[in-house]
């Protein structure tokens, strides 16, 4: 009996979330369920952002960070007072396979995980660099990017990971150990993506310039308390179902757009990420 | 162990001799293709005692004796053509027991949506003249087609070796099988994109695997079989739910994925 395999109550199962695949959200939450051994260890103690497609990906979805109206009692909250809107949000915290898969019942197809654990939501674990390439440049332009950063990082003596949005950018990370602040890292990587600016055109480091054709923008404003990104393994509202992949570096130089969708990511038997968090890193305070 | 399962017949059902030419070879027919599905009786559920099927008359109510009973095709609606048994018979062809092959062809030039219902073809004391005409066949690779009448009705076939033996093969007629071309849907069909292709074709190899018909079991069949049993043994039957078909593949992953965490 399903009662005695998950206290998620199921509904519209039949509905289609991805049209053009013809994916079902029972597909969608089979997905989750399969992946959730690889995915959990990214989710633990991170006060989750969704956005939501109730009614597929070709209508409108929405971004919640609020636990919804009939949020279950076992589901675990974080309760943080937003300055901007002088009320208390209470975040929905995903630490089990029950929650992950209440949250793809509800169609939240999309996860972003904050860059630091609760209840110490002030002190990040995580570096993101965000290599978001500018039409016409896409994703070969956003690896030859991540190559040179990855490159600049090592000479400082820091391993990074990376893994594709699922979309046309890639995601550059170092797992940190507890000892800076958001501004700390922001700005180490806002001077790194300055660096590589001065030696390397087609790079840039400002929001401001993404309406110069042609670039890959390095961006660091993401890095602080509120900033998130997608997390590793979640699907993406796109409607070739791709997944946010962790992959292995030597994997760029042949990875293609959309490589990795709900049916194809299941079959990857490598967790490049498997070990981030073993062995936290430290900025370093000049270069 | 091989994928065709079915208990062989005790008996043949038709026997008489393959027609080429001037050659006659005496065979025996086998039933090769058996349904397993059941077949339930009809019975009154208090007391199970069997149903009859009775011929009532549509306007007296009365029933009709086998002895009055005739055939008829409706031309309009309520008006009927009816037959006599002569005449039906008079038309039917004759069951010669003969099966005639008039022409060898290559197998793949009979599409095989034409193929019907098949049958073991095995020698009627002939093991000398069947042996030659397998190995001919086999020699050849080539499939003989003809025509055969069981019963009452006159059959396309289609003659060619399968595992050392000879299979015929009955054919339906052409004006028995729809041309796709001719579904309203289908014309419209639009050509995707190569992108779209391409993550289609992605899905497709990552599914691919080898067929093996052994991976399929009808499951209404077993799960009946069993209920039989504990009937049988006087066990109470609790009837459980019948689950749709989203939830019981939600049910396996969530089984493999607790086990797998359970490991981890």
């Amino acid at each position: 009996m399903m009662k005695e395999l998950t206290r998620v109550n199921f509904t519209n199962l039949n509905k289609i979330i991805y049209p053009e695949l013809g994916i079902s959200k029972s597909q969608v939450i089979d997905y989750y369920i399969r992946i959730a051994p690889r995915m959990l260890p990214f989710l633990k103690d991170r006060a989750l952002v969704r956005t939501r497609y109730p009614n597929g990906i070709n209508e409108e979805g929405f971004y919640e960070k609020d636990a919804p109206k009939g949020t279950p009692e076992w589901i675990k909250t974080f309760t943080k007072f937003s300055e901007s809107v002088q009320k208390n949000t209470d975040y929905v915290i995903c630490n089990d396979l029950d929650t992950l898969i209440w949250l793809a019942n509800l169609a939240a197809l999309e996860l972003h995980i904050p860059l630091s654990k609760t209840p110490e939501t002030g002190v990040p674990d995580i570096a993101l660099f965000d290599l978001d390439p500018e039409p016409p440049a896409g994703l070969r332009e956003a690896i030859n990017a991540a190559f040179l950063l990855k490159e600049l990082l090592e000479k400082l003596g820091l391993k990074s990971f990376v893994k594709n949005s699922g979309k046309k950018g890639l995601h550059v990370v170092i797992p940190l150990q507890p000892n800076h602040n958001f501004d700390q890292v922001r700005d180490f990587v806002h001077s790194v993506g300055l660096i590589l600016t001065k030696k390397h055109i087609f790079i840039v480091s400002e929001r401001s310039q993404t309406n110069e054709p042609g670039k890959v923008l390095i961006d660091y404003p993401q890095n602080s308390e509120h900033g998130t990104m997608i997390a590793p393994y979640s699907l993406r509202a796109v409607k070739e179902a791709t997944v946010s992949t962790p992959l292995e570096w030597h994997e760029l130089n042949t990875l293609k757009p959309y490589d990795y969708n709900l049916f194809s990511i299941l079959n990857k038997s490598e967790e490049p990420w498997k070990h981030l968090f073993d062995e936290p890193q430290k900025l370093p305070k000049s270069f | 162990m091989s994928d065709l399962q079915a208990e062989p017949s005790a008996r043949s059902i038709w026997s008489g001799r393959i027609t080429i030419g001037l050659v006659n070879v005496p065979v025996k027919l086998y039933t090769m293709i058996k349904d397993q599905s059941f077949s339930f009786k009809l019975v009154r559920k208090d007391d199970a005692c069997p149903l009859r099927y009775e011929r009532v008359c549509t306007l007296d109510d009365k029933v009709v004796p086998w002895s009055e009973v005739g055939r008829a095709i409706e031309v309009r609606k309520g008006e009927y053509v009816v037959f006599s048994d002569k005449e039906l018979d008079s038309l039917r062809p004759e069951s010669n027991k003969k099966i005639v092959i008039n022409k060898f062809v290559l197998m793949n030039q009979v599409d095989r949506v034409f193929y019907d219902t098949s049958f073991i073809l095995a020698p009627d004391k002939s093991d000398d003249s069947y042996g030659l005409l397998l190995n001919a066949f086999k020699e050849k690779g080539l499939a003989g087609v003809g025509k055969f009448t069981l019963r009452t009705k006159e059959y396309p076939i289609i003659i060619y070796p399968y595992h050392e033996a000879l299979i015929l093969t009955t054919l339906r007629y052409s004006d028995e099988v729809v041309d796709p071309k001719t579904v309203k849907e289908i014309t419209t069909v639009k050509k995707p994109s190569k992108e779209e292709l391409d993550l289609a074709l992605k899905i497709i190899d990552n599914l691919r695997g080898d067929f093996s018909i052994k991976d399929y079991r009808d499951t209404f069949r077993e799960e009946v079989q069993k209920l039989v049993e504990s009937k049988m043994k006087g066990q109470i039957i609790t009837v459980e739910e019948p689950q749709a078909e989203e939830v019981r593949s939600l049910m396996q992953a969530l089984k493999e994925t607790l086990s797998q965490m359970q490991q981890r």
